[in-house]
């Protein structure tokens, strides 16, 4: 099973607890394969959990849907896990948006600047909005008060940090929490074990 | 030198297949074809070029297109829908069965990174006009009996029944089904049953649809007398009976939901233990034809022919051959090509001097000493011994 490293692992160890598998040596530092029972767990960057099941390397994962949309690997959903609730949303300055739409209809396209290229993309696509976007790796609510784009699209779980930059957000894509996932061949040979584990987890969520 | 390597490179996704898969994809090509041609499928080859609006069963943004003075073209990216269009273009007025076959590339725009190609061989069957369990049995059975010709060992082949899957959300609102499809459709079981929920479905019923989409193998029996239940249990009884296999094959699946929009009924997928997705994937699709203009009811199957290798080289599979291959060298040129022909008169593969790699085959160096005599190893043999030698060499390496 492979499980996103990072912010979530605290829940993910504590989802795996709560349906009864094994967690000894899950610590989340240093070492990157750890058996534990009858269990192999994969500890990987959140944004690798796909690739490893979608490949087979890995049965089953945890990992946030955010990163399944962005990512877009052929991954089986199984589970709404509940936990490491976070939305994608656009923003932008405070009272910007009367600028940014002044803006589009004189140039036609606005500059979005986002760590998700690909959510972004989707989005505006279904919006019928024309963007250029600006891909960055980190602080992307910098983006905005220098100049670089007239909005962003980011990941926020609590708001504060676009609160801290004085950035509203414009428009909510879409709400996102941690996912059990399965590889399609993985879901077939095994389904038996797969199912039962789907129903532990679907109890222990319904009880939280 | 940079420019050099720039001259060397190639688009994403495309790769030379050297000489090794080369000769496993056709000995692959050769023994599906063979065991097509068995259950009377005949080959036909469609263009792998399309007006891209013809292409419209695959999302669009998985095509490659470009633009021809003018019309969007797309690299056929699946031969079913292409192979559709030829029934209704070529054999509209066709009453009786069409048995067709094919083994050819499908280019797909896959998202780039993720180490998959954008050309590939896909090898398949479509069985176009009869419908009801005997037609599904049949593609079933000659999926299992290729598979098996080739040798591959360790795969199941998972039934479903796409009517089973609609009949669990018959409740809702035409649009809504089609979106929770979509959502199955795309692995999303998650987001299905959201979207069923939101429109209201009760909570016993998506629990209901929940545990049966994922039912497998005997579970099956505790769904009670359900028509298409009835019909999966039939189709592989049926498929059993074409094609006995060793052990029992065909395990019922619900869960079996293939990423492509046109499937109606019984739907398969192969999965070996060795590959990360399915080998093969089919089933029935009634409708598609009738978007050509053609009402006829369909079946088939298609192999993702490189999956299928890997699975294959995973359960240690070679391509076998009878005898190794002589390199001939030495001795004045008619000499040399006379002696090659009489080997080759012999039933032998002689190449006149090197060749580019072994490839799997073993090579035999022969040195010509005269027009009967051949050095092998140092010892001269006349032509008849070393015939008799050079088939008891082992032919592989």
């Amino acid at each position: 099973m492979a499980l996103a490293q990072g912010t979530m692992f605290d829940e993910i160890r504590a989802s795996l607890e709560g349906v009864g598998l094994p967690i000894d040596g899950l610590t989340g530092h240093r070492r990157l394969v750890v058996r534990s029972g009858d269990v192999e767990y994969v500890l990987c960057r959140p944004s690798d959990v796909p690739t490893y099941v979608a490949h087979g390397a890995a049965d089953l994962g945890i990992v946030g849907r955010d990163v399944l949309l962005e990512t877009e690997e052929d991954v089986i959903e199984l589970v709404d896990l509940g936990f490491g609730v976070c939305r994608f949303v656009v923003a932008g300055p405070k009272g910007s948006l009367d600028r940014s739409l002044a803006e589009y209809q004189h140039l036609g396209s606005l500059e979005v600047a986002t760590k998700y290229p690909r959510v972004a993309q989707r989005h505006f696509d279904e919006r019928g909005i024309q963007v250029e976007l600006i891909k960055l790796n980190g602080a992307v609510e910098l983006a905005p008060q220098v100049g670089l784009s007239d909005q962003i699209v980011d990941l926020v779980s609590t708001g504060r940090t676009l609160r801290e930059n004085d950035l509203e957000i414009v428009e909510e894509i879409t709400t996102c929490s941690a996912r059990l996932i399965a590889n399609r061949a993985s879901y077939a040979r095994d389904r038996e074990r797969i199912a039962g584990l789907v129903d532990r987890f679907e109890k222990w969520v319904a009880s939280r | 030198m940079s420019a050099a390597n720039d001259d060397l490179a190639l688009p994403r996704g495309f790769r030379d297949i050297l000489p090794t898969e080369a000769r496993e994809l056709h000995a692959i090509e050769r023994t599906l074809m063979e065991a097509f041609e068995r259950y009377g499928y005949v080959p036909l080859e469609p263009p792998s070029v399309e007006f891209a609006r013809a292409a419209s069963t695959v999302d669009e943004r998985r095509m490659m297109r470009f633009l021809d003075q003018g019309n969007l073209l797309a690299l056929r990216p699946d031969v079913t829908t292409a192979l559709a269009r030829v029934v209704a273009q070529r054999y509209r007025e066709a009453q009786g069965a069409l048995r067709l076959s094919y083994f050819t590339t499908v280019f797909r725009q896959d998202r780039s990174m993720r180490g998959s190609e954008r050309e590939y061989d896909q090898a398949g069957v479509e069985l176009i006009g009869p419908t009801g369990a005997v037609a599904d049995a049949e593609i079933l059975a000659l999926l299992c009996d290729a598979l098996t010709s080739l040798g591959l060992r360790s795969f199941t082949i998972e039934v479903g029944h796409m009517g089973a899957v609609r009949a669990l959300f018959a409740d809702l609102p035409a649009a809504t089904v089609e979106t929770v499809l979509e959502r199955l459709r795309g692995s999303d079981l998650v987001g299905a049953f959201r979207v069923a929920a939101d429109a209201g479905m009760p909570a016993d019923r998506l629990e209901h649809a929940r545990r049966t989409l994922a039912v497998r193998g005997r579970g099956i029996e505790a769904l009670g007398d359900l028509a298409c239940v009835r019909d999966l249990r039939e189709t592989i009884h049926l498929a059993r009976e074409l094609f006995a296999g060793d052990p029992p094959w065909g395990v019922p699946d619900l869960g079996v939901i293939p990423a492509l929009p046109y499937y109606t009924g019984i739907v398969f997928e192969v999965v070996s233990p060795h590959v990360g997705a399915p080998i093969a994937t089919g089933g029935r699709y009634d409708e598609l034809l009738a978007r050509y203009g053609t009402d006829r009811a369909a079946t088939g199957f298609g192999i993702a022919v490189p999956l299928l290798h890997q699975a294959l080289v995973a359960d240690g599979w070679k391509v076998s051959f009878d005898a190794p291959l002589v390199s001939l060298e030495g001795g004045d040129d008619a000499v040399r090509l006379r002696v090659a022909a009489a080997l080759r008169g012999r039933g032998f593969a002689v190449a006149l001097g090197g060749v580019a790699e072994s490839a799997g085959r073993a090579i035999v160096r022969a040195e010509v000493v005269s027009a009967e005599r051949v050095r092998i190893d140092g010892r001269e043999l006349p032509l008849d011994a070393a015939a008799r030698e050079l088939s008891q060499a082992g032919p592989n390496r």
